[in-house]
């Protein structure tokens, strides 16, 4: 259960890591 | 969740340090934009050396940073995220290589540039620290190997990164963003310092003498220790700490340690307890006394402490040790609520601590429930392991008023906690500990 926590914790992380770094060529193409 | 709000903070802390400096290159001079997938992929480059830099900091046992998730979680959480960093680094060249076949010439060590080579170099160090983590055991590598290497490969990974992304030079060709990044890179480099040299140096000032090693049934010692030149710590039942024997704090040579004493000892006493697994731990019973030892700690969120009507203990093997400690202070500070054990052996004979485990049923409200592996004939206690049927046996309602403490084996650990899940108890109400976090 911690371990799903832990899990939990990296997906979250991920999740929103790949969110910035589209955002940010999103950001870099629409100028 | 006990740790809410904390936890929630430590997230958005993380986040921060690892994305902010990404974000920090749109602002200011900007290059010319390219397409999307260029950009995605320098996005992701950046992010990904952001968080292997951060990944030593994860590990540099800093209290404030273990504290709201537990030292467990953490460790989890840094082999995970290394996977991840990992993905990341290796999905940063590859998405070029689809967008812009042309560029796989940068792969050719010897036509590459020196600016392709540091990526290369950077990425085979990375990959080659992760198969070593996942798979030390099968590579039968020691854990002191391991280590060392482990270091020097997060180096090399962090340092060929770093010059190769202010070599290429795309976004830090603008001085700030440039000093930005290199400070960053300075940062990673400073807690690496910090972990292997500064803190050595603190605990090198403050060493323990063995003045007792005890030889305890189930192939085990006991290492009592007393703080030489200091008061010592103090620290809460159920916690651990790094110990150094036959070494300074400087080799990388500390092992994880669940205290075994009670937290009332007095003059800073600590006791460890360790079973002999076969690695560095079999050697333990030759620690003569008077020898001179180290202790990094206390460590962790496996203790007792908060509301609860009774504790339920669960410990498989030398899982023990920690709740000989809870036990212990229990019986010191006269709490009379009722605990029960489960205990699981291998027989009857190699069952550390027995006697002192009978002797604390008379002083507490303690209940000791003995699951042999392999009983003798004569044996009329429960056999075999601890599994979901043997704890809802033994365990009384109201389950969710409890407090639970498991250590020991990993199916073990698993059943008790599937079990506790189905019993719909709140997770902040029992607390888990793995043999080896590390």
């Amino acid at each position: 259960m911690r371990r799903l926590l832990a899990d939990r914790l990296v997906w979250v992380t991920a999740a929103v890591v790949v969110i910035v770094c589209a955002l940010f060529a999103y950001l870099r193409v629409a100028g | 969740m006990k740790f809410t709000v904390r936890g929630a903070l430590w997230l958005l802390v993380y986040l921060f340090f690892i994305l902010a400096p990404l974000v920090a290159l749109l602002f200011g001079t900007l290059p010319r934009p390219r397409d999307f997938w260029t950009e995605f992929s320098a996005a992701i480059g950046y992010a990904g050396l952001a968080i292997m830099g951060l990944q030593v900091g994860l590990t540099a046992r800093f209290r404030f940073v273990t504290d709201p998730w537990g030292e467990d979680v953490i460790y989890h959480f840094h082999r995970r995220m290394s996977l991840f960093a990992t993905a990341l680094v290796i999905a940063h060249p590859v998405i070029l290589f689809v967008a812009f076949p042309g560029m796989l010439w940068l792969l050719n060590p010897i036509e590459a540039p020196n600016v392709a080579r540091w990526a290369s170099l950077s990425t085979y160090a990375l990959i080659a620290l992760v198969v070593m983590s996942l798979w030390r055991v099968q590579l039968r590598l020691r854990y002191e190997i391991w280590h060392a290497t482990h270091i020097i490969l997060a180096v090399v990974a962090i340092g060929a990164g770093i010059i190769h992304m202010i070599g290429w030079g795309f976004y830090l060709g603008d001085p700030w963003k440039r000093a930005l990044w290199i400070g960053l890179s300075a940062f990673w480099m400073l807690l690496i310092i910090y972990v292997r040299l500064i803190k050595p140096l603190f605990i090198l000032r403050r060493p323990y003498r063995v003045v007792e090693n005890r030889t305890e049934r189930g192939d085990s010692w006991t290492l009592v220790m007393k703080p030489d030149g200091h008061q010592g710590f103090r620290f809460t039942p159920g916690q651990f700490a790094w110990l150094t024997v036959w070494s300074t704090p400087f080799k990388i040579t500390g092992h994880p340690f669940s205290f075994s004493s009670s937290a009332e000892a007095p003059q800073g006493h600590v006791e460890i307890t360790i079973r002999n697994l076969g690695d560095f731990t079999s050697r333990i019973g030759g620690v003569k006394v008077g020898e001179k030892v180290y202790l990094d700690g206390p460590y962790g969120a496996f203790t007792i402490g908060n509301p609860a009507d009774m504790h339920v203990l669960v410990a498989g093997g030398v899982g023990i040790t920690p709740m000989m400690s809870m036990l212990r202070t229990l019986a010191d500070r006269g709490d009379k609520r009722p605990v029960i054990l489960l205990y699981g052996s291998s027989d009857w004979e190699s069952i550390t601590f027995r006697e002192e485990l009978e002797a604390l049923e008379k002083r507490l409200e303690l209940k000791v429930v003995h699951v042999l592996a392999q009983p003798g004939a004569d044996w009329k206690g429960e056999k075999g392991y601890i599994d979901a049927e043997l704890f809802r046996r033994h365990v009384p309602q109201p389950y969710a008023e409890h407090e639970y403490f498991i250590c020991g084996p990993d199916p073990m650990m698993d059943a008790i906690e599937k079990t506790l899940g189905e019993l719909q108890v709140p997770t902040s109400k029992y607390h888990s500990e793995r043999y080896s976090f590390v």
